[in-house]
């Protein structure tokens, strides 16, 4: 599915990413730990092709392709989806619109129909449904004056419409509840198939007690310093990231 | 006295010659507004950057040579969009066209004439002697034809009545149309004012609007003029009580375009509402230019401009709110927002607050920006292509502004343009 090979990036000419190897199979969930700085948003954003991250040497291969050749949407329309740790707030665009247009853009880039208005509502009603989340949220601009609960739920929504094959969760947990993490948490299970994998990026263990991970690698100054199962995580969170990154 | 502008002089040469052909020809009264309008008019000359209302708009491009009469421009694609009222009357470079008109179905109680036909009937064409705008007396001295308008009391059109000023390629350059738009106690109706054109003009519309009491008139305008053409158009409201005069300008077209409006609110519950975007790339510039004096208490105004910038486009906004000693418990809104594609683009803002009663409540502001990095960044990674998603984002900018059109109609009209703007149909061809 990805398979990341010595990645080095930099961000305002500042190297952040110090070779980075990491190979995710399909089916598989991944755990990216690390402290504040260790690089974890940056990984997330180079896989999702923001500007401004700049990959100076190495390579990232998805389903066999360049991945880091694509553009976000290309990706994007190729089954990535990051979940951001701060969706970004569109005033004067409505959630159903938005989320419309998505999957419409998506569809279209793999030779599909477009859906119409009426089969789009229903579609997104149904996810609702499943999900838990009033159909007021559609008519609202996208994640204006949303909680934070809100719009984690709001991305959550657009990775159930989506159906990514590659979900990348930039600490989901941040700023959340109990409630609205297993409401988050749900999401992604939900989804999860022996062709579908995830990246998931998270400060605490918190989190993999609802998204169990298969495999849990410590991220520190822009290197994975150690892997191992899901006992890592636990591991980490009894003795902190300075013990494990100093072994 | 320092020698006039180029076309200045062209005017004053000409005018003689041109008051045969104007209407009103070998009216005595008539003749001596005029040449009134025309003597105020060499005293000023056209306005310069050194005057204070005028520091972001440099006409010299317009002023610096004599009109270019026999200059031919290729055609700019202009906009196409479908909008059928019952209703319309049609001016060709500047002068009324009977053929093309539909004014028979009008209700009773509503007159409309061509000025050119109505010039005997009193107060069209005056001559203010404190007037200090130059165009206005301009306009006086070479007025071809235009609007008068005047709805009884109590009457009420719901079918939009829209005033199309077409321009098509002529040995002649000035366009000088005056309106003269009177509504009775009580009455209501809508205006779309359309401006279209090919080739390189220059149009001088001037504008006199009085609403009587509890009167309602939606003056929606579109700008869609050639991208070689100037566009200078001078709009003077008064709002007696319980009246309410609700404006929307959609600029699109125009080398250089300029919307200067005065609303002046006479009574007690009056309403003031001046709205409008600018959609402009190339070379082009927009000004909108406002004033709104609240002379009596307890009334209220507001003001919402957005623009769209590209490529080395220019937008000015300069909006005045003057509140009279006395008129307490006033409220007076203003808005400006300018979004920047380019580099290069560039707007400049001047709010101004004139505040002389003390009981009052208003709030002006004025951003501009780019477009949202993050959001674009966010659409982008949902599967939406760039362009697209810029497209999303520029829509959504405009999107409350547009709103404030409360036609669905004319909202439906202005919304389609737009759109149309930001695929590019109008690409430059310069």
């Amino acid at each position: 599915m990805l398979e990341i090979k010595d990645l080095h990036a930099e961000v305002g000419g500042k190297e952040i990413l110090k070779g980075i190897n990491l190979t995710i199979n399909p089916g598989e969930i991944h755990a990216v730990m690390g402290p504040n700085g260790a690089g974890k948003s940056t990984l997330s954003y180079v896989l999702s092709g923001r500007d401004g991250y700049e990959v100076t040497s190495g390579s990232v291969l998805y389903k066999g392709e360049d991945l880091l050749d694509m553009d976000p949407d290309e990706r994007a329309c190729e089954g990535v989806f990051l979940a951001f740790q701060y969706p970004v707030e569109i005033p004067g665009v409505a959630t159903a619109t938005f989320l419309k247009t998505a999957l419409n853009a998506q569809k279209k880039a793999r030779g599909e129909e477009e859906l119409d208005a009426m089969q789009f509502l229903k579609l997104v009603r149904e996810k609702t449904a499943e999900l838990g989340i009033k159909d007021d949220m559609l008519k609202r601009a996208v994640n204006v004056g949303f909680s934070g609960g809100e719009k984690k739920r709001n991305e959550v929504l657009q990775m159930a419409l989506l159906q990514p094959d590659l979900m990348l969760l930039d600490e989901t947990d941040s700023g959340l509840d109990i409630d609205a993490l297993k409401i988050a948490a749900d999401g992604v299970n939900r989804l999860r198939s022996p062709e579908r994998s995830a990246l998931v990026i998270t400060h605490y263990q918190r989190l993999l007690e609802y998204i169990v991970p298969d495999f849990v690698h410590v991220l520190a100054d822009g290197q994975i310093v150690k892997s191992g199962d899901k006992s890592l995580a636990l591991e980490l969170e009894e003795k902190g990231y300075a013990e494990i990154s100093a072994a | 006295m320092t020698s006039l502008t180029p076309l200045a002089q062209h005017y004053l040469d000409r005018f003689d010659e041109a008051l045969k052909s104007l209407p009103g020809a070998g009216d005595r009264h008539v003749e001596s507004l005029r040449r009134q309008g025309l003597d105020s008019f060499a005293a000023l000359d056209f306005p310069t950057k050194r005057i204070e209302e005028w520091r972001f708009t440099n006409l010299a491009a317009l002023t610096k040579a004599a009109a270019n009469e026999a200059e031919t421009i290729p055609a700019f694609p202009k906009i196409e969009a479908r909008f059928s009222s019952p209703h319309e009357m049609v001016f060709i470079n500047g002068r009324f066209s009977a053929e093309q008109s539909r004014l028979d179905d009008l209700p009773v109680g509503i007159t409309i004439l061509p000025v050119s036909q109505s010039l005997g009937q009193g107060s069209v064409l005056n001559f203010d002697e404190t007037e200090t705008r130059s165009l206005v007396s301009l306009n006086t001295a070479f007025m071809q034809d235009g609007v008068s308008l005047h709805v009884e009391d109590g009457i009420i059109l719901e079918e939009v009545l829209t005033l199309t000023f077409r321009n098509d390629p002529s040995t002649e350059h000035g366009r000088h149309v005056r309106n003269l738009i009177t509504l009775g106690e009580g009455a209501s109706i809508t205006l779309l004012e359309r401006h279209e054109g090919t080739g390189r003009y220059f149009t001088n519309p001037v504008t006199r609007i009085s609403l009587d009491r509890n009167a309602r008139l939606q003056h929606y305008k579109l700008q869609q003029d050639s991208k070689a053409a100037f566009h200078l158009a001078l709009v003077d409201c008064e709002i007696a009580s319980g009246a309410c005069y609700d404006n929307f300008c959609l600029s699109i077209g125009g080398q250089i375009s300029r919307n200067e409006m005065r609303t002046t609110i006479l009574g007690e519950e009056a309403e003031s509402h001046l709205n409008g975007a600018y959609l402009m790339r190339g070379h082009q510039h927009c000004d909108t230019t406002t004033l709104t004096e609240h002379t009596v208490p307890l009334n209220n105004s507001s003001q919402i401009y957005k623009g769209v910038l590209d490529d080395n486009a220019h937008g000015v906004f300069q909006g005045k709110i003057h509140i009279f000693p006395d008129a307490q418990q006033v409220a007076g809104d203003q808005l400006s927002k300018a979004l920047l594609l380019s580099d290069r683009a560039a707007v400049d803002c001047k709010p101004e607050l004139e505040i002389y009663a003390d009981d009052v409540k208003c709030s002006h502001g004025a951003t501009s920006g780019e477009l949202d990095e993050d959001a674009l960044f966010y659409l982008q990674s949902r599967g939406i292509p760039f362009e697209q998603a810029r497209k999303i984002l520029i829509e959504a900018f405009l999107a409350d502004v547009l709103d404030t059109v409360k036609h669905d109609d004319v909202r439906t009209l202005f919304e389609t343009l737009s759109t149309a703007w930001l695929s590019g149909t109008q690409a430059d061809e310069e």
